[in-house]
């Protein structure tokens, strides 16, 4: 028995052992990174940590990756718990979700207004809860505005490239000659295929916004969808669709989604972010129709916009050494060379003005100087008490619904409000 | 004597520690590994009475109360009567659970006992063959299952539309429209349903094939002497001496529909308009993606007492009171 005893606690030892993850010795400090699975971004990283480890030889730093939704699932573990990492890589709009267990930046690293200075407003925006900074964002999520296309079908129609847009109603005269219907009527090219899920998020609070209105009531407790911009907004998206640019039962984010059906021939302009374009060039090397990035007109006034901050960096209240991970996250988020290397690594849109301004940039994304014009009109989302729940399963399936022709813009407008602020609740 | 009988003591007494060792050996890791399922599900149960979500720091016991409120069953009654969108999403996965499962096992059963019936029936040398045939999805993973099935779906490039054209019919976005059903299910439903039928179907029929193969020969023959059809036999005779086998085929198959979740993520993911949205799916978003853990527990409880009822009815319905 007594051996028995023995055998449970030397287990018992070596699994405490194990679940300590950070080790202190004579002025060694290592230090945890969680990042989610992406090879350009932790590519970006991994050069990061080794300046950073040869600036500071007695700083250790472990990056350990997860796939996008385990990294989730770890999270919400491991935080309650307090296992999770010193440093952790959040998306900005998660922040408001997860402030309370996030340690807010020291004013000695950087002030909220010194941050705000230096990010664009939408990226720093995710960072910001009621007042406090909880980190730095790294790229600009820009999901508005962007789109994929297809070069060698515009000029088989015989359209200018690269396009000469003034206005929306141009789009959508190039989007209708590019259009295409097999034998039996079922649409084999969409013109413009808008009508996956950030799209149509994207470009309906965008179109709110540039209509002069507001999805957010005075106060920011609640949503108004039920709004005549937002109804403008919603009418003009299903007009498109009654043109024949895009058949939203064939091409949608489940069917046809926009990067795989515009690299697969399907499509002639397709809307999404910019991080397709690396996505697109890994996954269809063999595609050989020539192609470009390029911006839409907005649909009235300035091209104001929406978005939902980016990836960045946040520091755990639970490490032990708060002061190195903070020294490392203002290393890598907010020194221009540093931030620069990451984001040509990753080929995300940089964060930081001065780097999304810089000849290395435009150089190696040239897609980030057609976007300077209108990063400055981005505006933080706002801090949703559910941004997935409201985008994915209110916002996207319900317009989707009346592009499809299922329901009416007006029954739309009124559901999804009252969902939306049922996420309040 | 003497000596013997106290050999025969100390081999005993040595075979009893030795027993006694080993039950302490594979108890205890157990009791261990079987306290953690129990921390879990007690974790589950009190997590369903509370508002709860991780991202939030909570009280200070176990992050329960504070910002992560006590509801009592006030999780239980938005289910029901609640207005909110995870409310309406509840009642509409519980809804596509339902037409899932009660549409599976009937159109399994109506497939894999006469197929087994059949197999029984053919040469010994064909009956490996087809048997291995019919049970390679069953090793196939979901995920692969739901990825063959999406591309002989696809709207454009699918074999299944491709045959519709060829004979001049108009092609089906199988997958993604909500407007085209069939008996009041959506097309997408029984798209998904008929991917799962074709791997689940295997498994069943081997189970079949079993009990038919247990059935004593006289009594066939006995019927058939007396003059029964065949069609009398296998209704009369087979159906009934394979009633245990049928009930366990039920009970499992009704518990595997009810806890589908693979090849409905992979293939539709609960679009289009959340007409494909299953219990499981609905209970891995709120907890895994939006961080409501109270509300999925709630959801995950409310399923173990369907299935409970489902499995319950179904041995009441299906019990024997004799074996042969």
């Amino acid at each position: 028995m007594r051996k028995t005893i023995l055998f449970v606690l030397v287990i018992l030892a070596l699994l405490m052992s194990a679940c300590g993850g950070k080790t202190v010795e004579q002025g060694k400090v290592t230090l945890r990174l969680w990042t989610h699975t992406n090879n350009a971004f932790n590519a970006g990283y991994d050069a990061l940590i080794a300046a950073y480890q040869a600036e500071h030889p007695n700083v250790t730093i472990q990056r350990e990756s997860f796939d996008y939704e385990l990294y989730l699932q770890t999270l919400q573990t491991a935080m309650p718990a307090g296992e999770e990492a010193d440093i952790l890589q959040l998306f900005g709009t998660w922040t408001s979700q997860y402030y309370e267990r996030l340690a807010p930046v020291p004013e000695s690293v950087m002030t909220l207004a010194d941050a705000q200075k230096i990010f664009y407003a939408a990226p720093i925006g995710g960072y910001i809860v009621d007042g406090v900074l909880y980190g730095f964002p790294q790229e600009f999520n820009c999901e508005y505005g962007g789109v994929l296309v297809n070069k060698t079908k515009f000029e088989a129609a015989g359209l200018a490239f690269p396009p000469q847009w003034q206005t929306m109603d141009d789009v959508l005269a190039d989007a209708q000659a590019l259009s295409k219907k097999d034998d039996t009527g079922m649409q084999s090219v969409a013109g413009f295929h808008f009508t996956s899920a950030d799209p149509i998020s994207a470009s309906f609070l965008a179109g709110i916004k540039q209509r002069g209105g507001d999805y957010w009531n005075a106060d920011h407790t609640g949503f108004t969808f039920n709004t005549p911009e937002a109804r403008a907004q919603l009418q003009w998206m299903v007009d498109a669709v009654g043109m024949g640019v895009v058949d939203p039962i064939v091409f949608n984010d489940s069917t046809n989604f926009v990067i795989d059906a515009f690299f697969q021939s399907k499509v002639g302009i397709g809307y999404i972010g910019t991080w397709a374009i690396a996505e697109g060039r890994v996954n269809f090397p063999d595609f050989t129709d020539e192609w470009d990035y390029v911006y839409l007109p907005p649909v009235q006034g300035d091209p104001v916009f929406v978005a939902d901050s980016g990836w960045g960096l946040t520091v755990s209240p639970n490490s032990k050494h708060q002061d190195v991970a903070w020294d490392f996250v203002k290393f890598v988020t907010t020194v221009t060379a540093n931030a620069l290397k990451f984001n040509t690594a990753s080929g995300t849109i940089p964060a930081m003005l001065e780097v999304a301004k810089s000849a290395e940039i435009a150089e190696v994304m040239p897609w980030v100087a057609k976007a300077l014009d209108i990063l400055p009109f981005g505006e933080y989302l706002g801090n949703m008490p559910d941004r997935d729940l409201v985008m994915y399963e209110i916002i996207y399936p319900r317009i989707l619904e009346v592009l499809q022709g299922v329901k009416t813009v007006d029954e739309t407008l009124l559901v999804i409000e009252t969902e939306a602020n049922s996420t309040f609740k | 004597m003497n000596l013997g009988r106290k050999r025969e003591k100390r081999s005993k007494g040595g075979l009893a520690i030795a027993k006694s060792r080993f039950v302490r050996g594979v108890t205890i890791p157990l009791l261990l590994y079987e306290s953690l399922g129990i921390f879990v599900l007690g974790w589950a149960f009190i997590l369903m009475f509370f508002n709860y979500s991780s991202g939030r720091l909570g009280g200070p016991i176990l992050g329960l109360g504070g910002s992560n409120p006590f509801v009592g069953l006030g999780n239980f009654i938005e289910m029901v009567k609640g207005t909110s969108v995870e409310a309406g999403l509840f009642r509409t996965s519980l809804k596509n659970t339902l037409i899932f499962a009660f549409a599976i096992l009937p159109l399994n059963l109506v497939i894999t006992l006469p197929l087994a019936y059949l197999l029984e029936s053919i040469g010994e040398r064909f009956k490996a063959f087809y048997r291995t045939i019919y049970f390679l999805p069953v090793l196939t993973s979901s995920v692969g299952v739901a990825l063959i099935w999406m591309s002989m779906y696809d709207p454009q490039a699918g074999w299944i539309n491709t045959i519709i054209r060829f004979f001049g019919g108009t092609p089906v976005s199988w997958l993604s429209d909500p407007r085209a059903g069939f008996m009041g299910v959506s097309v997408a439903m029984w798209a998904v349903i008929l991917a799962y039928l074709w791997q689940d179907y295997g498994y069943n029929m081997v189970i079949f094939i079993a009990a038919l193969q247990a059935i004593p020969q006289e009594l066939k023959d006995a019927a058939m002497i007396d003059g029964a059809t065949s069609w009398q036999v296998f209704t009369r005779i087979i159906l009934s001496l394979i009633r245990p086998t049928i009930l366990f085929v039920c009970v499992m198959t009704m518990l595997s529909s009810f806890q589908v979740f693979d090849i409905i993520q992979v293939m539709t993911n609960g679009d289009p308009g959340n007409q494909t949205q299953v219990l499981m799916l609905d209970i891995f978003k709120n907890a895994f993606r939006y961080q409501r853990l109270g509300w999925a527990a709630a959801e995950s409880f409310v399923l173990f007492l369907i299935v409970m009822g489902v499995t319950i009815i179904q041995m009441r319905a299906l019990r024997t009171d004799w074996e042969y």
